[in-house]
């Protein structure tokens, strides 16, 4: 039998072990933020339509990303992401928040510079994305992503199942310059769950109210834009409301991602009130489905199919567009942190000037500490 | 100005859903989210009661599990989430905790047990660098089958369990004191595979059982994976199958998650069998507990020791 004093005897030894590692911990390497880079840089044959990648050799999205605890209370992040667009170097600012670590009654406030919530890719990092440039409405309607300064409050209801509920407040000027301190604000849900151990789903519902898009001056900067001088990723359709939906399902052989994985995941986007200038009726809309083969461990293949019916303001008048993008790719991972991509995309468009099909080599690599992703 | 038509409103239906959905997780008792289900296991052993979440299976690699939405709202409700620690979570479990946003689990709070924190782990390293493989600086972080470290494991683990529960103190001290008894039991059983065990060697996928082998006194000089977290390739198995090493392995050991197209190839090619077993507890009778996996995975190394000497 075991004795009162045998078990005492341990309880101490595992104190002792606690306290080992708690000093162990102080080090000063312990204090150093965790650091990330991550290189994209790619190789496109032709220029495309609605494209933040200019043909050629050329540098994506790299980014060095520094993110730490900053007390038991909060967290925070700060990613810089340095991009090239005909020779000019750019050092955009695209996260610099405080996250809180846990308030009470499920809430969480992120503050700073953020990436939006909307929708399914937007909060994620681009260098997590399946192919190499987002679904073209995603291009359109908010700059590839949409990141601003602002204030967002989430809310994990209460109940058996995943139900997030959240708002968010920004100044608006990364989507339109404009006078409003509140110039664009989003609402936001999501439910999710598991169908069995090997599937499982999201589905989302966000709002993006954009108070600036009513400003008329900024029209005669956004005749430009589509000549690819539009650096900022401000976005070139702008509406007041934009509305978006977006569903992924996920399957794995008995949940385990690691053997192999499928990924389904759509959005649909609409946005209406163009602008003083637009008709009651006008509205700029589109989807995508995608659908992902994780099929071994260093090997993924894809295909995405995706449309956008867009008008575009010219002065006064707008000049209705269609782009329909199919994309198929193939990627090679080495590592968790080492991608290899091959992929092919045929667009077809109509009012575009360089709508094109292109084939393009894309690489990202990551190295120092690598975050953890979400869903 | 923003128009009235898109504020958000609730209906009365969905108010009274909510509030009906409120009352629900009231009454349950002590809520556990466990990462692995080896935590899961010993949680059940102290705490029969509680409602205990497991995020994965044996059949899963804990490396690249995703934070997906059940399991934050798992981690939501919890009281306390037992995880491993020491990076082994470290593509996933961040994203959970804040997601969760619960205030009593988070890094550093009394809510969030880390099992690799309470042991001294083997293999840590002073200097990684990620052309090594996917290492983790800490020390190798699969701890539950080590027979002398997950008894101060479970000790830490009854600790913060009566700190949460002081009026089921008692209690879990009493199951405590029981799995002891029983652990030490079967421990002297490993014993005595071992002195029949020791000095042989395996070919492994990975540091997946790395601690009980070395336990055991057997050797691991062969792993499939050319670097730790790369599966294994062409070029690699062929050294294998070159190495004097592997004339001497009894037989070629992986676990359930992992791909065994390698240890197949390498065992038409060398005869060695292969052995596969869970890396962790299932749900099954005979593998559900650690204690009892612990005697599976010994029984299996002795069958096959015992085939060898006989054939």
């Amino acid at each position: 039998m075991m004795t009162r004093k045998q078990d005492r005897r341990y309880a101490r030894l595992s104190l002792l072990g606690l306290s080992f590692t708690l000093a162990g911990a102080a080090g000063a390497a312990e204090m150093n933020p965790d650091v990330s880079v991550t290189l994209d840089g790619y190789y496109k044959q032709n220029e495309t339509a609605l494209s933040h990648r200019d043909e050629g050799f050329g540098l994506g999205h790299t980014e060095l990303s520094l993110s730490s605890p900053i007390d038991d209370m909060f967290s925070g992040r700060l990613t810089a992401v340095f991009e090239d667009h005909d020779g000019e170097n750019e050092v955009l600012i695209e996260e610099a928040y405080l996250q809180t670590n846990g308030l009470p009654a499920g809430l969480s406030v992120r503050a700073g510079r953020l990436l939006s919530q909307v929708g399914y890719l937007n909060s994620r990092h681009m260098h997590e994305d399946d192919f190499v440039e987002r679904p073209a409405v995603y291009r359109a309607m908010l700059g590839s992503h949409y990141y601003d300064d602002g204030v967002r409050l989430n809310a994990l209801l209460p109940v058996p199942f995943f139900w997030q509920v959240g708002v968010e407040a920004f100044s608006g000027d990364q989507l339109t310059e404009g006078e409003d301190d509140v110039g664009a604000y989003t609402v936001n849900t999501r439910l999710g769950g598991d169908l069995s151990e090997s599937q499982n789903w999201q589905f989302g519902l966000s709002y993006l109210g954009n108070r600036h898009a009513g400003d008329a001056h900024a029209e005669e900067e956004h005749e430009h834009e589509e000549e690819g001088h539009d650096h900022s990723h401000a976005t070139t359709y702008t509406g007041e409301n934009l509305y978006i939906a977006d569903a992924v399902w996920k399957w794995a052989p008995n949940g385990n991602n690691r053997a192999g994985q499928v990924t389904l995941s759509g959005e649909y986007f609409y946005q209406d009130d163009l602008g003083p200038h637009a008709n009651s009726g006008d509205s700029n809309d589109g989807w995508y489905v995608s659908a992902v083969y994780q099929f071994a461990p260093q090997w993924s293949a894809g295909a995405r199919y995706g449309e956008a019916d867009l008008l575009e303001a010219h002065g006064d008048h707008f000049h209705s567009q269609t782009l329909e993008e199919s994309e198929v790719m193939l990627a090679w991972s080495r590592s968790h942190f080492s991608t290899v991509r091959l992929q092919y995309t045929h667009q077809s468009a109509d009012g575009f000037e360089h709508a094109d099909n292109t084939v393009t080599v894309q690489y990202v690599m990551s190295f120092g500490a690598h975050g953890s992703h979400g869903y | 100005m923003v128009p009235m038509a898109i504020k958000p409103r609730l209906p009365g239906y969905a108010l009274g859903l909510i509030l009906c959905l409120l009352a629900l997780p009231a009454q349950a008792g002590l809520r556990v989210f466990a990462c692995e289900p080896e935590w899961a296991a010993l949680a059940r052993a102290l705490v029969p009661e509680a409602d205990i979440t497991t995020a994965t299976s044996y059949l899963q690699d804990p490396h690249y599990i995703e934070a997906r939405p059940s399991l934050i709202a798992a981690m939501s409700r919890a009281d306390i989430a037992l995880c491993t620690g020491a990076s082994l979570e470290g593509g996933w479990l961040p994203t959970l905790l804040q997601r969760a946003a619960n205030p009593v689990i988070q890094p550093g709070r009394e809510g969030l047990f880390l099992a690799a924190e309470q042991v001294e782990l083997h293999s840590a390293h002073d200097h990684v660098d990620r052309s090594m493989g996917d290492v983790h600086p800490e020390g190798n972080p699969h701890v539950h089958l080590a027979p002398d470290r997950v008894p101060v494991i479970m000790a830490a683990l009854v600790q913060r369990l009566q700190a949460l529960q002081p009026a089921s103190a008692a209690a879990i001290q009493t199951r405590y004191v029981r799995w002891r008894v029983r652990w030490n039991n079967l421990r002297s059983q490993w014993q005595a595979a071992a002195s029949q065990l020791e000095g042989r060697s395996v070919v492994v996928q990975h540091a997946s059982f790395a601690y009980l082998l070395r336990w055991l006194g057997i050797a691991m000089p062969l792993d499939l994976e050319p670097k730790p977290g790369l599966p294994p390739s062409a070029g690699h198995l062929n050294t294998l199958l070159g190495s004097p090493e592997l004339e001497r392995v009894s037989a070629i050991l992986i676990a359930s998650h992992q791909g065994n197209r390698g240890a197949q190839w390498l065992s038409e090619q060398s005869g060695k069998p292969v052995l596969t077993l869970p890396g962790t507890v299932t749900g099954e009778p005979g593998t559900d507990t650690l204690g009892d996996l612990i005697s599976r995975i010994v029984s299996a190394l002795l069958e096959t020791a015992g085939d060898q000497s006989g054939g």
